[in-house]
């Protein structure tokens, strides 16, 4: 579940588009750096992985082995290389990851700022369709429309996940964009004459990137951990390999009862892993949100030179 | 800003607190728990087993849905067949039958001194009700029993059927459990009675249920004397394969039937465990393989059948699938060992083990399917590619897949598995919408190959693709030869003249292969030993002891005694 | 008034809309019960053409009825409270599995949620309180807690603290060998030990995100000028935290946590396959394997009337909590 962690209140506060676009890139703090490297080593890894590993689903008889003999992460129960199919995995739930920010964020966009932006019925009718979407319980609704479909692709599990999680993006671009649509610069621009779809380009969609970013993040990791408890529970795409159905299988081979840490823990660590990553990024974003969480941190106060004293003194507002 | 000297203290204090408050509710929890755990030895004579989802308090004979103990353990058949080696039928509340000349009347003797565990005396007049009742309600009857039943004298009941029946034995003397007149000509509706007290002559009686777990108790009226000696059975439910190694381990269950990936380091870890394996059903490669019925593709070529059948290396899929404790199997689709006496050409009764890829690529050369430059063969522009379907979540056949997809490149055959729902893949098999798919068969209802044979193979079975096959012969197979076969057999108790059917039957399969036979699924039941003696065991397999089988599991109940 | 009336209309709307969709689903899924039924027959004994015919008259499913007249027939049952026969735990009905079934889903799941909820809030006040001190580091360990999928850690935990070291109980809702189900110590001790593990679980997995936003909420309103005319009036630190910004902070958790109660029953699938606890997911889990429409539609229907409930909860609250939406409309 997104969870907001602030009003839409701060973002604008000088309302300049010069202010604008230089708060718009994040400054590179430590938090930020740490969870972008680690995002894109695990991105290069899907990528360029799979070109250099061996078959995946080679069978081979030396069944469970751990690592070594030329395996880095061992085998499987059936002598398939954990590596190789690590590397597979990592592309397929990256797959997942992608389609499924991108159909949100079209979605959401679509009928969270559009609607609200327009109005009148539009914005009432968009606005009903997002609540009821809402309402629906969605992960019984994933399981019984993928059981629906007999074989399930990696595409097919995306958009379906997308599908059932776009609601809750859109509401809350919809109370954003409900919020700065009454700003004066707004009302400034729209007396003045200037197209509607330009203001809602150049006016409107510039404040709300952040917001966008963070939403689209939260649905990246959402869709990975929809995703592997979907195939958990053997209703993913289990043909193909995902960090969930590596998991799956894992599991049905007895992997942590027989003592197999190489074919159970990388899949879970990976998602956890690349998880925080995103999560980091999203914290870095918060901070463009609300310049006030930037300005009292540990790492900020530090740097106004102060001694212990004085800092314990500033820092304990008490209770 | 504003500084409070009580901070600190503040924030340890609720700490403390909350430590303190953890603390409390843990230790209130914990004791609760101790008590609960399994006594040690066996004096109190009661056993544990796992048991499938309990669904709802049903133990109607009748009901497809009914909880594991209720067909066998408290109520009872006529005979009990033994599947576990070739035997007579052991008596349990019959003691003879014998047919008329014209197949159309059975007469059974009964058990005397049998009681219901109501008290009440158990007679024919209960057996006459019970198959009367079956022969005119069509919920009940599944076997498609057409006969009237009377009781000529309290010890011996007649079924009169309206044409030759004598293939309807086994599903009269075995599969059908006895039910007392008294309790049940009342009951409004027997299809959906949940026959919450269940009154039958088994070795246990109900004694407590609730939705987590039910105990059954030793029925002091049994007809067997000294027997059973456990007094209190309880089932556990046990969903999937790690809680059922979990709960081995842990020594809460003393008997489980779960396949095991790596069974024998899990039972290291628990030295009163053992195991025990009993393979019973063939895991096949069902082919839709009539093109006269509307089956499409290449498998409909008996040559790319024959080399599929060749070129499997059977000892690898043993091994990588089967989890190593996959039985051999036959051509003959039935069971090396058990059935030998049915196999009429000894010389070929068992799977070749390893490949035999040159003659698999002689036969497909000799067809006219020539090796494409991708290493594909190909005929008349088509590709020999073909599709095999598995339920998803079944680890075994899709480890099948992905072992024979490596075995079939060798010899110029694609193989593209996919992995669907069960309901996709029950409904594509038994519409004829496939190409190949995974199953197993088996366990009929006798050992006589008859039931086998005539499901999976005769014509009066089968549907063109499109219709349901649900009777059985989803491979679309239609053969004139096999069908007379199949009714001669069925026409007499003779089992020379049997043998000879099956024998017509068996040298058409192994050459037309509609099934093309894998290996014979492993049963795996694991046991614990240190609270009850007298488990079936590898050198006296007395039973199929699969704590789910129906019928076998009262056999094996009161066979047990208390361990120390 | 006209606001209460048109929030009751938008919820009498997404109930319709729910109810249909419910009914739809299910409906379109591939194979039939009898098909079902048959086949998995067939794996315990023979199966005859007869079989099908019985099996038919057994299940009573009327193919031949068109689906609007099975949807009238529907919406008539569901006012009359009949919610149909299951098939996977047949013949009882729907409405006693489901009532056998809620009560420990509710209990475990509900209960972990409102402790999560309750401890994460008082962790992100406190990091947002004394922002940059060591609370504050907690934040990333538990948001990374939050990424790491459910199911794994549960399994993990279920073997370290199951299996390994046997402090918590491998499986169910209760222990069944000493105790019965009933108004008792015992009892309610044994469904306390083995909720411990689940609910732990789920405390664990779920913490980060109270945590986080209760954080960043407080330290947002912290620099509002009513704090600061607070602290120069003199008022006690703890008084402004608790009643002044705590207050304020805490409102988007609150419909963030009325919103997830609604789902609690929803999210409880997972945690009851790894813990095999018998409550109302794993019901809704066998009711998709066996094809189970009637008992699919019911769960169905219990969820959304609890997330339905839950929101125009949310939606009344908020006017009384929060007077400026109050004075906004």
């Amino acid at each position: 579940m997104a969870i907001t962690t602030e009003g839409p209140q701060t973002a604008t506060e000088t309302g300049s588009p010069v202010a604008a676009t230089r708060r718009r890139v994040p400054p590179m703090t430590l938090k930020l750096g740490v969870g972008l490297s680690i995002a894109g080593l695990i991105v290069l890894f899907g990528l360029i992985g799979p070109l250099l590993v061996g078959d995946p689903s080679t069978v081979r008889d030396i069944g469970l082995t751990g690592p070594g003999n030329g395996f880095v992460l061992g085998t499987t129960q059936s002598g398939q290389d954990v590596f190789a199919q690590l590397a597979y995995a990592t592309r397929g739930s990256l797959i997942i990851g992608v389609v499924v920010g991108a159909i949100t964020l079209l979605l959401s966009s679509f009928f969270g700022v559009v609607g609200a932006f327009v109005g009148g019925w539009a914005d009432e009718a968009f606005s009903l369709l997002t609540n009821i979407m809402l309402v629906i319980p969605g992960l019984p609704l994933v399981i019984v429309i993928s059981s629906y479909v007999p074989n399930k692709s990696i595409w097919l599990v995306a958009a379906v996940l997308a599908i059932t999680s776009w609601a809750g993006s859109a509401r809350v671009l919809r109370g954003f964009t409900l919020s700065v649509r009454s700003r004066d610069y707004v009302l400034a621009a729209r007396i003045s004459g200037e197209k509607r779809w330009r203001i809602l380009l150049v006016e409107i969609l510039p404040n709300l990137i952040p917001l966008l970013a963070s939403q689209v993040v939260f649905a990246v990791i959402f869709a990975i951990l929809g995703e592997a408890g979907l195939s958990f529970l053997g209703l993913g795409a289990s043909g193909s390999f995902t960090w969930g159905t590596m998991l799956f299988y894992a599991q049905n081979g007895l992997a942590l009862r027989l003592g197999a840490w190489w074919w159970f823990a990388p899949p879970g660590l990976a998602i956890a892993v690349f998880g925080a990553a995103l999560s980091l990024i999203n914290f870095s974003i918060d901070e463009i949100i609300n310049p006030k969480l930037r300005s009292q941190t540990r790492a900020e106060r530090n740097k106004w030179s102060m001694s212990r004293d004085q800092r314990k003194a500033a820092t304990e507002v008490s209770a | 800003m504003l500084r409070n000297p009580m901070n600190r203290t503040r924030t340890r204090r609720l700490v403390g607190l909350a430590a303190a408050a953890t603390a409390s509710v843990m230790l209130a929890a914990c004791s609760g728990a101790a008590a609960g755990d399994q006594p040690a030895g066996n004096k109190d004579a009661s056993i544990t087993v796992a048991a499938g989802d309990i669904t709802a308090k049903n133990f109607n004979p009748f009901s497809a849905t009914a909880l594991q103990p209720t067909l066998g353990v408290i109520y009872e058949p006529l005979y009990w067949y033994n599947f576990a080696k070739q035997s007579d039928p052991t008596p349990i509340l019959a003691t003879g039958y014998s047919w008329n000349a014209a197949g159309t009347e059975l007469t059974i003797k009964l058990r005397h001194g049998v009681k219901w565990n109501d008290g009440q005396p158990f007679t024919a007049k209960d057996v006459a009700f019970t198959f009367n009742l079956v022969a005119t309600t069509p919920a009940l009857n599944p076997s498609g029993l057409a006969a009237t039943a009377k009781a000529t004298a309290d010890d011996t009941a007649v079924l009169t059927f309206k044409s030759k029946s004598l293939m309807q034995e086994p599903a009269v003397l075995a599969n059908q459990a006895i039910v007392p007149e008294h309790i049940w000509k009342d009951i409004k509706d027997p299809t959906t009675n949940l026959n919450e007290n269940p009154v039958g002559t088994g070795p246990f009686k109900l004694k407590s249920f609730t939705p987590q777990s039910y105990v059954l108790t030793k029925n002091d009226q049994y007809w067997e004397a000294g027997k059973p000696t456990i007094k209190e059975v309880r089932y556990l439910p046990v969903q999937s394969a790690d809680a059922a190694s979990a709960a081995l381990v842990a020594g809460k269950v003393d008997w489980a039937s779960a396949y095991l990936p790596g069974i024998d380091n899990i039972m290291k870890s628990n030295k009163n465990l053992t195991y025990i394996n009993t393979p019973a059903m063939t895991t096949v490669i069902v082919t839709c393989a009539n093109s006269g019925l509307g089956c499409t593709g290449p498998q409909t070529d008996p040559a790319v059948r024959k080399a599929i059948y060749l070129a499997m290396n059977r000892e690898q899929l043993a091994k990588l699938a089967g989890g190593g404790v996959a039985g051999v199997g036959s051509p003959t689709l039935l069971l090396p060992g058990r059935d030998d006496d049915w196999i009429a050409d000894a010389g070929s009764a068992k799977l070749p083990q390893s490949a035999d890829a040159d003659q698999a690529n002689k036969l497909l050369d000799a067809a006219g399917w020539t090796k494409g430059s991708d290493g594909v063969r190909t005929k008349a522009g088509k590709r020999l590619s073909l599709t095999v379907q598995t339920v998803t979540g079944w680890s075994d056949y899709i480890l099948i897949n992905d072992t024979l997809k490596q075995q079939l490149a060798a010899v110029g055959i694609e193989l593209k598995p996919s992995q669907v729902s069960w309901n996709e893949w029950n409904a594509a098999q038994t519409n004829g919408k496939f190409q190949l798919s995974l199953d197993s068969v088996g366990l009929g209802a006798s050992t006589n190959p008859y039931f086998t044979y005539n499901s999976k193979l005769a014509t009066a079975n089968t549907a063109p693709v499109g219709k349901s096959a649900s009777a059985g012969n989803q491979s679309r197979f239609s053969n004139p030869t096999v069908d007379a076969a199949l009714t001669t057999a069925a026409g007499t108790t003779d089992k020379a003249v049997q043998k000879a059917e099956y024998g017509k039957i068996q040298t058409v399969i192994t050459d037309q292969l509609p099934y093309i036979p894998v290996y014979v699924n492993s049963m795996l039941t694991e046991f614990n030993t240190s609270r009850a003696n007298g488990w079936p065991t590898k050198d006296n397999p007395y039973v199929l002891p699969a704590a789910w089988k129906a019928w076998d599991a009262g056999i094996v109940l009161k066979t047990i005694t208390p361990a120390g | 008034m006209r606001y209460l009336l048109r929030k009751l209309v938008f919820y009498v709307v997404a109930l319709w809309a729910a109810l249909t969709l419910n009914f739809l689903i299910p409906r379109l899924m591939p194979g039939n019960p009898v098909d079902l039924m048959l086949s998995k027959l067939a794996t315990k004994g023979p199966v005859t053409p007869t079989t099908r015919a019985a099996i038919q008259a057994l299940l009573g499913t009327d193919a031949d009825a068109s689906l609007w007249e099975q949807y009238v027939k529907y919406l008539h049952q569901l006012l009359s409270g009949d919610l149909g026969t299951s098939i996977a735990y047949f013949p009882a009905p729907v409405a006693q599995v489901i009532g056998q079934t809620l009560p420990w889903t509710v209990g475990l799941i509900g209960l972990a949620t409102v402790i999560s909820f309750a401890v994460g809030i008082l962790l992100g006040r406190a990091a947002g309180w004394r922002r940059g001190s060591w609370v504050d580091n907690l934040i990333p360990v538990t948001t990374m807690l939050q990424s790491v999928p459910y199911f794994w850690l549960a399994l993990l935990l279920l073997f370290l603290l199951g299996s390994t070291w046997p402090v918590f109980p491998l499986s169910g809702g209760y222990d069944v060998y000493s105790v019965t189900p009933g108004w008792s110590l015992p009892f309610a001790q044994s469904v306390a030990y083995h909720g411990a593990l689940p609910a732990l679980t789920i405390v664990v997995s779920s913490i980060g995100g109270w945590m986080l936003g209760m954080r960043n909420m407080m330290v947002s309103t912290l620099s509002d000028d009513f704090v600061v005319t607070a602290e120069a009036k003199g008022l006690t630190p703890r008084r402004i935290r608790s009643r002044y910004v705590a207050r304020n902070a805490i409102l988007p958790s609150i419909s963030g946590f009325a919103i997830s109660l609604g789902f609690v029953v929803a999210g409880s699938i997972v945690t009851e396959a790894v813990f095999s606890y018998p409550g109302i997911g794993s019901a809704l889990l066998l009711a998709v394997n066996n094809n189970d429409y009637a008992l699919m539609q019911g769960v169905f229907l219990i969820i959304t009337l609890a997330v339905l409930g839950a929101n125009l909860l949310v939606d009344l609250l908020y006017g009384v909590i929060d007077p400026r939406t109050r004075a906004r409309s």
